[in-house]
């Protein structure tokens, strides 16, 4: 068993969560969306006005190996707000590397996530799901989260790139 | 129609924009008949954020978007949402992304005739949530 640090991602970190973030994108059969820069993911995260939060799993080396710890996840979240409730958190990405999983990090990364958004004054966590994905789905109920969208059913739309230039009259 | 006008919300709004929330929220619950009144110059509002997709940036979020019975089919919601797409380019946001209830098919044909894609049914997302009982529960854990 490794031992493993969940901490705040700082600016250094953006090379190794962009890499992470591919393998997201792959893991969810979507790696040619992943459209975004190291540049925009330092500048968008650890400038003046922060659009995300990230902590990061570490593998902390054994005593007397030469290399030094080593990221191997990520959780990517941010703060929102309902109208009904008040303060939520989002977690936006979670992702620990293949060879890592089943040894609770997962867990780790949203329990430190839950302590945040209490810490905050948050009423509510929120995230979303392939349909697909039963793993992560059994992960997250265990937790306690519930399916909106099988219970309440809402879906996620949104409005990109041409559609939106149109809305915006240009 | 009268000349309507789409203006960001100052702290003097808050009332209306409460108003106007319960409406929504009933709304999304059942068709509410609404009562005018002369004094009721807001007329529909909405309640946006910025949120963040790891491989684009910055999106605009939509949390709310309501705007009243009677005052519907005057463009007023059209003119919201251009409004709206207008600071999501102008805040270099490359989307904006919201919810709807898969049963509130005249909100869907709305959107959908604009351009808008449901993410759920193309691409499979599910919205999970963990309510705060079981926070509390996962950080008292050790």
């Amino acid at each position: 068993m490794v031992s493993v640090r969940i901490r705040e991602a700082e600016e250094g970190d953006c090379g190794n969560i962009l890499r992470l973030i591919r393998e997201l994108a792959d893991y969810e059969k979507l790696s040619d969306q992943v459209k975004i820069s190291e540049e925009a993911l330092r500048a968008d995260g650890f400038g003046e006005n922060p659009f995300y939060h990230c902590l990061v799993a570490e593998i902390l080396p054994v005593p007397g190996e030469p290399q030094g710890p080593c990221v191997v996840g990520y959780g990517l979240y941010y703060f929102i707000y309902s109208t009904w409730k008040g303060r939520n958190v989002y977690l936006e990405d979670i992702y620990v590397k293949p060879e890592y999983r089943g040894q609770g990090i997962g867990s780790k990364i949203i329990k430190k996530v839950a302590e945040v958004a209490l810490d905050k004054g948050c009423s509510q966590f929120r995230l979303a799901v392939l349909d697909w994905n039963k793993r992560a789905m059994n992960l997250y109920k265990a937790l306690g989260a519930q399916d909106l969208t099988e219970a309440e059913g809402w879906h996620s739309f949104r409005f990109e790139g041409e559609a939106m230039r149109e809305l915006a009259g240009k | 129609m009268a000349n309507f006008v789409i203006r960001p919300a100052t702290a003097a709004d808050c009332s209306d924009i409460l108003r106007l929330i319960k409406e929504l929220a009933k709304y999304e619950y059942m068709e509410e008949q609404v009562i005018l009144t002369e004094k009721d110059l807001i007329v529909g509002f909405a309640m946006y954020y910025f949120t963040y997709d790891p491989w684009i940036g910055k999106l605009l979020y939509l949390e709310d978007f309501f705007v009243m019975s009677d005052y519907r089919g005057f463009e007023i919601g059209s003119e919201i949402l251009k409004n709206l797409s207008q600071v999501a380019m102008k805040c270099r946001c490359s989307s904006m992304h919201f919810l709807v209830a898969e049963w509130n098919e005249s909100s869907i044909n709305f959107y959908k005739r604009r351009g808008a894609s449901d993410l759920s049914s193309e691409e499979g997302w599910r919205l999970f949530k963990i309510d705060k009982e079981y926070l509390l529960k996962m950080a008292a854990e050790e």
